[in-house]
């Protein structure tokens, strides 16, 4: 309690005291920058626990907009191409297509007023400079005032402020997960390198149908400090389920929250916790309705947004 | 003897061996430890709240009796039924049981104490849900990461084959 109230007192002082430095929020904006504009090809390490995944990705930018194509090369095949305005998820084991196409303007973004935000949650600063794949990186360190969520690491070329290298870190500053570059190039991108391999013709196409829609009668009992609600929707998960997917947001971390009716009366649901790298998910039974709960935040952060989810009828 | 125990607890033996087994846990201290040690790892797996009684206080009493062994031992004959398997896979939970939850196997935390008032309910551990990749692929469009970092979060999605062919 005590050590609670402290901790309290001094992100107060310190919130106050010390505006985060501008140079640091230049930082995060110039990555966003990167992100958006550049073209690049590369490989990258997915890393987590006893897991560790190679993937190629290219992007690609024209007038006309950006395609940006996901390549996992370990394990099952999947590949992900993210078109303007819809995600293709192609699964040639099982000769599936899963589309997710954007509900509102387009999928919800850091976009630079909230990258200003984020200083509420995170403490922002510095770090080393350090050479990733022939690039010159400079580490920008976000740590959490809190037990919610989790501190990044991420390290961004010098030159571009393309991120390099991204690591997710625990509240006693263990690395949970990370992403590292191990090849990269800037520009020189054609179109041609950003078309799905597969033709995907004759494959069975799951389409989520995402709409924007209220959940009526849907919500939290009690939000989690700083995790405001971004959006909410209506979609299908693989051939039919439909579900209700309610965002919930830090500026950086994303927390789903996913409610969808019993199959059968009798369906047991079966409520815990279960853990992949930085992604937690919590599955409860709330009302006749399975709640699964996706995160990448703290397990207390997706078992506290599961707890509280809470169904009032109509009024 | 630990074989037959394990056999025993599977229901494998016919009436007069398992008559055997329960006149020996009658007579014989260790017989008897085994059996509670093999109902209490069934217990952790199965991740009953109530561990057999007096779990602790027994598992006290053996560590203060414990010789300190200096010298190697021979290696022991393994129980053969998947109790042995349990007792690993329970011991690897202790150690990390948040770190990383395997696909197939719930393994529960062997040693479940009650947490202090303040702190929310430890939960159960439990198997990534089926279709997990769904939940995630449908997560990942609506985490602001993907604008600082581009499609790369959406490796995080489950590659075992498993997954992907549930019809």
């Amino acid at each position: 309690m005590i050590h609670r109230l402290l901790g309290a007192a001094l992100a107060l002082a310190m919130g106050a005291a010390q505006a985060q430095s501008p140079e640091t929020l230049s930082w995060l904006r110039k990555i966003h920058e990167a992100t958006q504009r550049l073209s690049y090809t590369g490989t990258f390490v997915y890393q987590n626990g006893m897991r560790s995944e190679t993937s190629r990705i290219t992007r690609y930018v024209d007038a006309a907009g950006d395609i940006e194509k996901l390549e996992v090369m370990d394990g099952v095949p999947r590949e992900i191409v993210r078109t303007r305005d819809t995600v293709r998820c192609y699964l040639p084991d099982s000769r599936v297509v899963k589309v997710d196409r954007r509900t509102e303007r387009g999928f919800p973004a850091l976009v630079p007023e909230r990258i200003t935000a984020l200083a509420r949650h995170y403490d922002l600063s510095l770090g080393e400079t350090r050479r990733i794949a022939g690039y010159d990186c400079q580490a920008v360190v976000l740590s959490p005032k809190d037990n919610l969520r989790y501190g990044y690491k991420l390290y961004a070329d010098l030159n571009s402020g393309m991120l390099l290298r991204a690591v997710t870190v625990d509240s006693e500053g263990n690395p949970i997960e990370m992403f590292t570059f191990t090849q990269l190039s800037l520009g020189n991108v054609t179109r041609d390198m950003v078309k799905p391999r597969h033709a995907g013709r004759a494959w069975r196409v799951e389409d989520a149908g995402a709409h924007p829609a209220r959940l009526d009668g849907w919500g939290l009992a009690a939000e989690l400090p700083g995790f405001q609600k971004v959006t909410e929707l209506k979609r299908r998960l693989g051939e039919s389920r439909p579900v209700g997917q309610m965002v919930y947001s830090d500026g950086l971390a994303a927390v789903s929250v996913f409610i969808e009716p019993l199959a059968a009366p009798r369906e047991a649901v079966r409520t815990g916790l279960s853990s992949m790298g930085a992604i937690h998910i919590y599955t409860r039974e709330v009302a006749n309705h399975k709640v699964t709960v996706v995160g990448e935040a703290p397990a207390l952060s997706v078992q506290r947004i599961a707890d509280s989810v809470e169904f009032h009828r109509s009024q | 003897m630990k074989d037959t125990i394990s056999a025993f607890m599977d229901g494998e033996l016919d009436d007069r061996a398992a008559g055997q087994v329960i006149d020996a846990l009658g007579r014989d201290d260790e017989a008897l430890d085994t059996w509670r040690t093999y109902h209490l790892i069934g217990d952790a797996l199965r991740d009953s709240r109530l561990l057999s009684a007096g779990f602790t206080a027994r598992v006290a009493r053996k560590l203060a009796a414990e010789p300190t062994v200096l010298a190697p031992r021979r290696l022991q004959a393994q129980p053969r039924t998947w109790y042995a398997l349990a007792a690993s896979a329970a011991g690897f939970a202790l150690v990390g049981w948040l770190a990383f939850a395997p696909q197939q196997t719930a393994v529960a935390p062997i040693a479940r104490q009650q947490p202090p008032a303040s702190v929310p309910a430890k939960p159960n551990i439990v198997p990534l849900p089926s279709g997990a990749n769904d939940y995630l692929l449908a997560h990942q469009a609506y985490s602001p990461r993907v604008s600082l970092q581009g499609m790369a979060p959406y490796v995080r999605t489950v590659s075992e084959p498993v997954q992907e062919t549930r019809k």
